[in-house]
């Protein structure tokens, strides 16, 4: 057996573990949107196809005002985390990039710790700040956006600069060489160069504002604010019905489609660019 | 005309790491000027200052006689053909040659025509609206050089711009760049470790070494009269030999190597004590010992290897005192008077007036002379 194997073939053990891999993360998420069609109130038994939860006249995504506001919520949320994020990242991650004194290194570090703090920890934080410290913000949707965009900052700020990096100082020298002054160097070189880590930092940024639950939980103040992750963990073990799979549907379709958006933006501008730095979104 | 370059006493030092030690060059307008050394001896970085891209620490930079040193780079009239193009991935090559014209506040027409004329000067026209990446290495070479020369700058700089191409297209862009200099008669400043490019293309060369220039003068004194036993070494192939010169003898110098005394005629003929003697191969004469004994000017050896080159031969002869000396013996298409197999005892023959006497330097050589194919680290390490 031994001696008929391919020497240049790929291991297979390799392949065997991708494949149960694959299974075992995809099938629940396969069998969740598969409910979300059920055509009857149960979301372990199959009844029939069916769009009633995404359409239908009563408790559908549509039709059911709670499941609407969250969801509007949910995308006004991202909205603005996406808006207030990304310009400031890609300041942040200019600054970063050229401040080469003391303290850039600790302040580099620290950047990185969202990324690393244990998200329960900071939406406790952040919660005591609205509380105590800034009480005239108070709880609710400005809380909620500052709180999603203290942590997405980071992703924001690690893309850019990865970017930043792989670009290097030349294109910029080259850009004073033939006479540019600083702020054309910026808006005729540099940003353009950075334009695809830039959509692909505003759609991780938006993806991660709408999957995000403890922040958004910690930092709503009633109904109103609640976000379609908040329903779907508040409601799992009220009267969970398919509208719920249908929802969440929804927000994966939606961060998908973002996503692939971001990548194929990023593909197509930063052809021939940098190949690697493509890498760096996929994570 | 304009585009002379003054550097005085231009120091740059990088922390602690000195990589330009006040060094003292002028460039005369119109010339193409090289700067030639290993990797790390500080050449990047003196045309990075000339290019307004590093501060000098120190000294001063006269473009026509005027201070440049504190000038930013956008409004210096030296442009720069980088080694890696820096053509701006997001433009086509006809908006790249264009970039810096926007700052010359020309008419569109004018602008236009210009750009239009760059292309014709490098041979691109049919390749205005592509991007760089879909170019060839040689092509993206010539955009680069369009692209600065279309703003007309008194200086251009080159920072090793032929180091990423391979050796056949590098030998006709060599042509090609000399031709262009001659034709444009602006100052060329170019940087490069590859001895043969610098002695084929430029007017004067300034030999660099450990933040250093060596000797400045033109490639053939550099190779013909080297001041030191670096550029010596660094260009072409030299023989080096350890020798005590003990005297004057009438417009030369003696020196004593092993036993035997030679006279030499070209050189630092004032020393005395420890001195390098050197020889090119071209200039060393072998014959057959058995043409006679070893007499005046000569020295018995051994050879060791012969390398038939085409145009040459390349003899390795093991002289008494174990040195090896390389000598080429040019073909001629006759066959050679004697054998030069390995093991042929030969007398070499070292003329007086092809034997030079080279100063020890007063610090320590670099180790290896040979250049190195990056020099991306110049900056940070010794």
């Amino acid at each position: 057996m031994d001696r008929l194997r391919n020497p240049w073939g790929k291991p297979r053990f390799l392949a065997v573990i991708t494949i149960f891999y694959i299974f075992w993360s995809v099938v629940p998420v396969l069998l969740a949107v598969m409910f979300a069609f059920n055509n009857g109130r149960s979301r372990t038994t199959w009844q029939g196809f069916s769009f009633r939860w995404f359409t239908g006249p009563t408790g559908s995504v549509l039709h059911d005002p709670a499941l609407q506001g969250a969801l509007k919520h949910t995308l006004l949320l991202a909205g603005f985390c996406v808006l207030i994020a990304t310009p400031i990242g890609v300041a942040l991650a200019l600054g970063l990039q050229r401040w080469r004194g003391r303290g850039s290194g600790t302040v580099n570090t620290v950047m990185l710790l969202p990324l690393v703090t244990p998200e329960i920890v900071m939406g406790v934080a952040l919660l005591l700040l609205f509380l105590r410290v800034f009480p005239g913000i108070g709880l609710g949707t400005e809380a909620q956006v500052i709180g999603q965009v203290t942590f997405t900052l980071s992703y924001v700020v690690v893309i850019v600069r990865g970017r930043l990096v792989s670009i290097g100082p030349e294109f910029e020298e080259a850009a004073a060489d033939l006479g540019a002054p600083p702020r054309d160097r910026m808006f005729r070189v540099l940003l353009p160069l950075l334009a695809p880590a830039i959509v692909a930092a505003a759609a991780v940024t938006f993806a991660t504002s709408i999957d995000d639950f403890v922040v958004t939980q910690y930092l709503s103040s009633d109904a109103s604010t609640t976000t379609v992750s908040m329903l779907l963990y508040s409601s799992a073990r009220g009267a969970p019905t398919p509208a719920l799979n249908a929802i969440a549907t929804v927000g994966l379709v939606i961060t998908l489609l973002t996503l692939t958006l971001a990548f194929l933006v990023y593909r197509r501008f930063a052809s021939g660019q940098d190949a690697a730095a493509v890498a760096t979104m996929e994570v | 005309m304009s585009g002379e370059i003054q550097l005085e006493e231009l120091t740059k030092k990088f922390d602690e790491h000195v990589a330009v030690d006040g060094i003292s060059l002028d460039m005369p307008a119109g010339e193409f000027f090289t700067l030639l050394g290993p990797s790390g001896c500080g050449k990047t970085t003196t045309l990075r200052m000339v290019a307004g891209f590093e501060r000098p620490t120190s000294g001063r930079i006269l473009l026509d006689g005027k201070d440049v040193a504190r000038t930013p780079p956008h409004q210096r009239n030296v442009n720069t053909v980088f080694q890696s193009y820096a053509l701006f991935p997001h433009l086509d090559v006809s908006k790249n040659i264009a970039f810096g014209l926007k700052y010359l506040r020309l008419d569109k027409e004018e602008r236009n025509r210009r750009v239009r004329e760059a292309l014709e000067l490098v041979n691109l026209s049919e390749f205005a609206n592509r991007k760089a990446d879909q170019l060839s290495g040689g092509q993206q070479q010539r955009v680069a050089l369009a692209r600065a020369l279309v703003l007309r700058p008194q200086v251009l700089l080159l920072d090793e711009p032929l180091g990423a191409l391979d050796a056949k297209l590098r030998k006709s862009l060599q042509v090609e760049l000399k031709g262009l200099q001659a034709e444009l008669g602006i100052t060329f400043v170019f940087v490069t470790h590859d001895q043969e490019e610098a002695l084929t293309m430029s007017d004067r060369i300034a030999v660099m070494n450990n933040g250093h220039v060596e000797q400045a003068a033109s490639p053939r004194d550099i190779y013909e009269a080297p001041d030191t036993v670096f550029v010596a070494d660094f260009l072409g192939v030299s023989n080096l030999l350890s020798a005590e010169a003990v005297g004057p003898d009438g417009s030369g110098c003696t020196v004593r190597i092993g036993d035997r005394t030679f006279r030499c005629q070209q050189g630092a003929l004032d020393a005395r004590g420890e001195v390098r003697v050197m020889i090119r191969p071209e200039r060393i004469g072998i014959e057959s010992r058995s043409d006679g004994a070893s007499g005046e000017e000569r020295m018995p050896g051994m050879v060791e290897r012969s390398v038939f080159l085409g145009g040459l031969h390349e003899v390795h002869v093991r002289v008494l005192g174990g040195e090896l000396l390389k000598a080429t013996v040019a073909n001629d298409g006759k066959p050679l008077p004697f054998a030069l197999e390995s093991g042929t005892a030969v007398n070499v023959h070292l003329p007086p007036d092809a034997l030079r006497v080279l100063k020890m330097s007063e610090e320590p050589q670099a180790s290896d002379a040979e250049p190195a194919e990056e020099e991306t680290i110049e900056n940070v390490s010794a």
